[in-house]
């Protein structure tokens, strides 16, 4: 076994420190509590065993697992109560934190802080959150387009959880609640995606011509932290009768190396981006339809003639969902995404360049059904791209052994015809994979 | 809307007194089922409560779900008659305490009396509001054997009422009514035993297309709270799984003045503290 991580250890106690000495600093100046000790916040969470088998072989550092690991998740929440500042604000501390052996690094030891965040309302009108926390908006159901917070795919494909999906951000975020519509603001560090970088999950390295594991050696080039590196995002929210609208704004970095910096450096880097988008969301057909659009303005790549930098791109998001009865339910999604400038960036290839397309085209389904009063849930969640040809099943079958223990069985089936698109890349990666999860 | 609750009131109040006139003349079924779906689902203008219910199978393993739920009705119906007062607008918001897997999802629905409710779930963990398809009202609520019709009410014009009769349950003198839904619905016919003075429904039972029983429902325990009667406990049977949940009420407070704007996506992300501690 490593070392434990010092980073980590150093993270944990800072965390704990600051999670129990906030509360008790500011109990000690403030007004005295009401009668009686302030009760201790609850603690809560889970302790998880994940093991998943692969299926195809690679060139990661291991050909029989791409998962085996042991976690254990806390969280707390601290009320402040009293006539304190914070207390009369509806203030609450909230902490989330996850430790994690990690068997496919040896054992290694981790500690990842999901959330540590101070929550308050200052007015009626306005609140606040402040710390790390996980951001979600948008309509899409695995599918983002103006969900522009951090995301990480490798937890995705090898099984985690589908919490472990969203990445926490170290935000502040402030909501407006006048009566035309309500606004939630975001300004945060950036975080790029977790993206396969070859050692635990393969994937389509340009630099090495194919898919790639070990052998990869691209180096991603995060922007130091600065204030021109802040991202920005807003979102303007109302509802219309059982509608739902809403209008999205983000300056910030694309959350995937999307730019090369150095070819011969084999460096990559995340170029600007701005994303203007809107969604519709309500019943339509007796279920609930929704629509959302996203332009991907490339602002160091404008005209799209630069071939070393995404280009811009339009995408457009369509869902349905219905409620067929007997705990049986589909769902349904349609997204189109059109490359922008596309005539600029072919001109400007080089002879030995990949060339990706000028559009994509994914559909995507899920069927979920519940059984023995919904303590079995068996669900396939498929994407499949006609333009790409390649695809991505994820079958899952869990089972509520009691209100503590639950079990978890599923598989990660990504194919495609190419080895260079969204999941041909990841083909090599199949897995299945069972989880066993106690909750407190 | 406050006006036809307190002439429902005084009504209900008419029946205590004189409990005789009903004998006299048979009152009509469809009275009778609006009345109670006014006793149970719209009692006051707005209410809090904590529930716990018990999920228990036929090897008698048991599941817990924690939960406080507010309720609003629509204060700007003025809804011209008890029958459409039984089916008027309502906002439910719901806090789940327990199990810990759930703890703090919150759930919101705004019931319509005449298309399907909207629903939104919160979940913490990845911070998503979702929307929830809710044109299957015979879905299980929590896994219980509680449906979501159970939770807030079927509108009483879904179904044709006949009384049957007069009935005693428990020592308390009942209205018996059948209601057979207009269309193709989970039950082919229900049978209720309505308390002729309170309206609330003690019994009722669901039979298939067979007709055969197959769940049931039984008011355990009632207690007057604001001087309003309640439902403290209730059981659903489900007779051919053997499953069956039981739900009790505590907490019961009415006509706290719950704001409108908690029954938002504001408070679905962020639980209103004051109402659900």
């Amino acid at each position: 076994m490593d070392k434990i991580n010092g980073r980590a250890l150093f993270i944990i106690l800072v965390a704990g420190t600051a999670f129990f000495a906030v509360p008790c600093a500011w109990a000690a100046s403030g007004e005295p509590r009401p009668k009686g000790r302030a009760a201790m916040p609850e603690l809560h969470g889970f302790a998880e065993f994940a093991h998943g088998l692969k299926l195809s072989d690679d060139n990661t550092k291991r050909d029989d697992f791409n998962l085996l690991e042991q976690r254990l998740q806390l969280k707390t929440k601290y009320l402040f109560e009293g006539n304190g500042l914070l207390a009369r604000k509806n203030s609450s501390l909230n902490f989330k934190g996850d430790f994690t052996v990690d068997e496919y690094f040896s054992g290694k030891t981790d500690f990842e802080l999901r959330e540590f965040n101070l929550s308050t309302t200052p007015y009626d009108w306005f609140d606040l959150k402040a710390g790390r926390q996980i951001l979600t908006w948008g309509t899409g159901d695995y599918l983002f387009v103006n969900d522009l917070f951090p995301k990480d795919y490798v937890s995705f494909f090898i099984g985690r959880d589908d919490e472990y999906l969203k990445k926490p951000s170290d935000a502040l975020k402030v909501s407006f609640y006048p009566s035309l519509a309500n606004v939630d603001f975001v300004v945060s560090k950036f975080e790029p995606n977790t993206m396969p970088e070859g050692d635990r999950v393969s994937f389509f390295d340009s630099f090495q011509g194919g898919i790639a594991g070990r052998n990869s050696d691209r180096d991603l080039l995060e922007p130091p932290l600065q204030p021109s590196h802040l991202e920005y995002a807003l979102r303007t929210y109302r509802n219309l009768r059982s509608h739902e609208l809403a209008f999205y704004y983000f300056r910030g970095l694309d959350k995937n190396p999307a730019g090369y910096n150095d070819e011969v450096a084999r460096r990559l880097f995340y170029p600007r981006l701005d994303v203007y988008g809107t969604s519709l969301r309500g019943p339509a057909f007796g279920g609930i339809g929704n629509i959302e659009f996203g332009y991907y303005n490339s602002r160091e790549d404008p005209d799209g003639d630069n071939r070393l930098i995404a280009n811009s791109i339009f995408k457009v998001l369509t869902g349905y969902e219905k409620d067929l009865g007997n705990d049986f339910k589909i769902g349904l999604q349609y997204l189109y995404e059109q490359t922008v400038d596309y005539d600029n960036y072919s001109a400007n290839l080089l002879p030995a360049d990949f060339v990706f397309d000028e559009s994509r085209h994914l559909l995507t389904q899920r069927i979920t059904k519940l059984y023995k009063n919904q303590t079995i849930a068996v669900s396939l969640f498929n994407f499949y791209s006609p333009s790409s040809k390649d695809g991505y099943v994820r079958p899952t079958i869990s089972y509520n052994i009691s209100d503590q223990w639950k079990a978890a069985l599923g598989a990660n089936l990504p194919w495609g015809e190419d080895d260079l698109t969204e999941f041909g890349q990841m083909k090599r990666n199949k897995n299945v994979y069972v989880r066993f999860k106690y909750s407190f | 809307m406050k006006m036809i609750k307190l002439l429902g009131m005084v009504f209900i109040g008419l029946c205590v007194i004189q409990p005789m006139s009903f004998a006299q003349d048979s009152p009509k079924p469809e009275e009778i089922i609006a009345k109670s779906r006014l006793a149970f689902y719209y009692a006051a203008d707005d209410m809090k409560v904590k529930i716990l219910m018990e999920l228990v199978d036929k090897d008698g393993r048991k599941r817990i779900r924690e939960l406080t739920m507010l309720r609003k009705d629509d204060q700007n119906g003025g809804q011209p008659s008890f029958a459409e007062a039984s089916k008027g607008r309502q906002k439910y918001f719901i806090y789940f305490h327990q199990p810990a897997d759930v703890k703090d999802m919150t759930f919101m629905v705004y019931k319509y009396p005449d298309k399907d409710a909207d629903r939104w779930l919160f979940i913490p963990a990845i911070d998503l509001v979702k929307r929830i398809a809710a044109n299957d009202k015979f879905s299980s609520f929590v896994g219980s054997d509680f449906t979501y019709e159970d939770v807030s009410g079927r509108n009483p014009d879904e179904d044709a009422h006949t009384f049957l009769r007069k009935d005693q349950l428990d020592g308390r003198d009942c209205f018996v009514v059948e209601s057979t839904p207009k269309q193709v619905s989970e039950y082919a016919k229900r049978i209720s035993w309505i308390d002729i003075t309170n309206f609330l429904p003690l019994k009722e039972e669901f039979y298939d297309k067979q007709n055969e029983l197959y769940r049931q429902f039984e008011a355990g325990e009632i207690q007057v709270i604001d001087g309003i009667p309640t439902i403290t406990k209730r059981v659903v049977k489900n007779l051919k799984s053997g499953h069956w949940t039981e739900v009790s009420f505590a907490e019961i407070k009415y006509n706290l003045g719950i704001e409108d704007d908690i029954f938002s996506e504001r408070y679905l992300r962020r639980p209103p503290v004051q109402w659900i501690k």
